[in-house]
């Protein structure tokens, strides 16, 4: 919000300089270049078939980076997605096995992560514990809790219902994956809230500056405690949609998970520090690395160098941008 | 809250009764003392010497990363890229051995590396402006990536050199030389936090940055600094961990960033910085580690080793803010 009115209020620099300004604008122009690149290096990679599959692959960070970004916004974080990816499967998946019934898994799933997200928006919200030590604790807790439950031995999805099969393998008019479907529909509707709603205003006011709109008359807890609710049901959704691709409650799933999610919303503009940055910029972020990691894969780069590149990608993305800012507060 | 966090952190306090009494530190030897009577009346054999001298070596290398990583914390800045430091520079430190047949160069190969990799860390944290958990979080990546790059198997000790079994394996007198190295680590760290120059101006960095650098002190050096003296923490207990497992293992270190970071915030080092002792992540490792324990004495399940310290940070970060609370009220 902030880097919008000083563009506009400053007539100097050239007219590339302003596009680059913008956030997501220098950002969609990276994902045109790592897009351009490998079309031209890697076999396969241009073609409806790879971008549609990666955008299927996308839709698992995207739908978990909303949560992670409107928490991030609201001044907090939440590092337990990754751990609540695993947990939530277990309901999903023994609910299905019992019942045959896809809704009653996926509603005690959601009910799982809602109870999840009470517990770390309250202890955050509420009990004004720093949300990292509330959610290292939590990603302990339901990690070792999965382990305990299952043995450390994955629990196969028997009742193997096609509904839930499509969710992985479907897809919309055979071209877009119903996962991928699910993560545009879930952006759209959150970036809507967070531009034109008074709730999105309202977490942008609670990250940017507890104290005035406190004076202003938002219930600062009240709005970090939904904000981690709504990462935590957003988390489920990834969950389900990490169950139905590999078929089974898996004990390891979502290991890092977190981390990659923090880093693409990080390189996608959006400030640890709070009232920044945008959902946009986040899907952004997200598709970057995703393409990013497809395209080496397609220039039959080993997956560590994935590793590698995207580590140095994330600080060299962040560093330019702290240099950008600097620059615009300096001059 | 903000009253007790400014007086904590301009002058901590002279007498050690007396820091005990005003931080987080009573609480958590209080937890401590219960868990210790609970356990040994539950499992007798909790309080047997091999017991003990068990429970201070699973210690030791989490208090020698966690040292250093207090001190880091003390500035305001965190380093997640440690766990995957650790098995890096086991396999490095356990490469140039094999090739070399010298444990010194081995040690010193060890040591630059992870000293480098904390140097990067502080220089991307300091120089470029980035914040300090995305950072590292990019600097685990890549040396997540990298060490499998360096092997993909775990490097295997091919000359068994005494001195370097011992320093996992050996003993000065009854105690284990991992104990009796990350207790002089330990001392080292705790005496610069509190007795020199240099330890008031790590304080001073993570309370006030700014008043630091307006009063003509480099607070990026002081930052470049705690990351340093961490990774070189790392390179120390890489070379520890691989003597133990008598292998580089490129798999070591998973989640060990966390453990560490959830002793020093048990311990009462806040990461907003200013506020914390090495007393209270001593004490911070010793409620982990005996959890740990009890965990398997009592022939629990040990997945629950990972569930009740999940418990035990929120717990114990809660009832300090009670405390507070009550103090100030």
């Amino acid at each position: 919000m902030s880097l919008v009115s000083t563009d506009t209020m400053k007539p100097g620099p050239s007219m590339l300089a302003r596009l680059v300004a913008r956030q997501e604008l220098a950002l969609l122009l990276c994902l045109i270049l790592v897009i351009a690149f490998f079309s031209f290096t890697a076999e396969n990679f241009f073609s409806v078939r790879n971008i549609t599959n990666v955008l299927g692959q996308a839709s698992l960070a995207l739908t978990a980076g909303i949560g992670c970004a409107i928490v991030f916004m609201s001044g907090e974080v939440d590092i337990s997605i990754g751990s609540l990816l695993a947990t939530i499967a277990l309901p999903l998946i023994i609910i299905m096995n019992d019942t045959n019934s896809l809704v009653l898994g996926i509603g005690g799933a959601l009910l799982f992560g809602l109870i999840i997200g009470v517990v770390n928006g309250y202890l955050t919200a509420y009990a004004g514990i720093n949300s990292l030590i509330v959610t290292l604790g939590t990603m302990f807790i339901m990690r070792g809790g999965v382990y305990l439950y299952t043995g450390q031995r994955a629990i196969p999805d028997d009742a193997a219902l096609d509904s839930f099969i499509a969710l992985s393998d479907g897809r919309l008019f055979n071209i877009i994956p119903y996962s991928a479907v699910i993560a545009i529909v879930l952006l759209a509707v959150f970036a809507y809230m967070m531009q034109h709603r008074p709730f999105g205003r309202q977490i942008y006011a609670v990250g940017g500056n507890p104290e005035v709109a406190r004076l202003a008359g938002y219930d600062v807890r009240r709005v970090k405690f939904i904000c981690f609710i709504i990462s935590a049901l957003l988390a489920t959704v990834a969950g389900i949609i990490l169950a139905a691709r590999v078929g089974s409650a898996q004990h390891t799933a979502g290991l890092n998970f977190e981390f990659q999610v923090v880093a693409a919303t990080v390189l996608g503009g959006v400030s640890l520090a709070g009232g920044i940055g945008s959902l946009t910029g986040m899907a952004l972020g997200v598709l970057i690395l995703q393409f990013l990691s497809n395209g080496l894969r397609g220039l039959g780069l080993p997956t560590e160098w994935q590793l590698v590149i995207t580590g140095m990608i994330i600080i060299a993305a962040v560093a330019f941008d702290e240099a950008k800012r600097r620059r615009a507060i300096g001059g | 809250m903000d009253m007790s966090e400014l007086t904590q952190s301009s002058a901590p306090s002279r007498f050690i009764g007396g820091q005990l009494l005003g931080s987080s530190q009573l609480v958590l030897g209080v937890i401590l003392a219960v868990l210790c009577i609970a356990i040994s009346i539950a499992a007798p054999q909790f309080y047997s010497e091999a017991n003990i001298i068990a429970i201070l070596r699973q210690c030791a290398l989490v208090l020698i990363v966690a040292s250093g990583m207090t001190m880091l914390i003390i500035t305001a800045e965190v380093d997640l890229s440690v766990g995957a430091s650790l098995a890096f520079v086991g396999c490095i430190g356990m490469a140039v051995l094999n090739s070399t047949h010298s444990l010194t160069l081995g040690l010193l190969a060890a040591l630059a590396f992870s000293g480098a990799v904390g140097l990067f860390n502080g220089l991307v944290v300091t120089r470029l402006k980035v914040n300090s958990l995305i950072a590292t979080i990019g600097t685990m990546m890549m040396l997540q990536g990298g060490v499998y790059l360096f092997t993909r198997e775990a490097v295997q000790n091919h000359h068994r050199l005494a001195s370097f079994t011992d320093l996992g394996a050996g003993y000065i007198g009854a105690i284990p030389l991992p104990v009796v190295i990350a207790a002089l680590i330990f001392a080292l760290a705790a005496a610069t936090l509190r007795f020199t120059t240099l330890g008031r101006y790590l304080y001073a960095v993570g309370a006030n940055e700014r008043a630091v650098r307006l009063s003509g002190v480099r607070s990026e050096r002081l930052k470049l600094f705690a990351f340093v003296v961490t990774g070189l923490c790392v390179g120390v207990a890489g070379m520890i961990l691989s003597s133990l497992m008598n292998a580089g293992q490129p798999t070591a270190g998973r989640g060990f960033e966390l453990t560490v970071i959830a002793a020093v915030i048990l311990g009462g080092t806040s990461l907003l910085g200013g506020r914390g002792s090495l007393l209270g992540t001593l004490l911070g490792v010793l409620v982990l580690k005996v959890i740990d324990n009890g965990i398997i004495i009592l022939g629990w399940n040990q997945d629950l080793q990972m569930v009740v310290p999940g418990i035990v940070i929120i717990l114990a970060t809660y009832l300090d803010i009670v405390r507070n609370r009550a103090n100030v009220g």
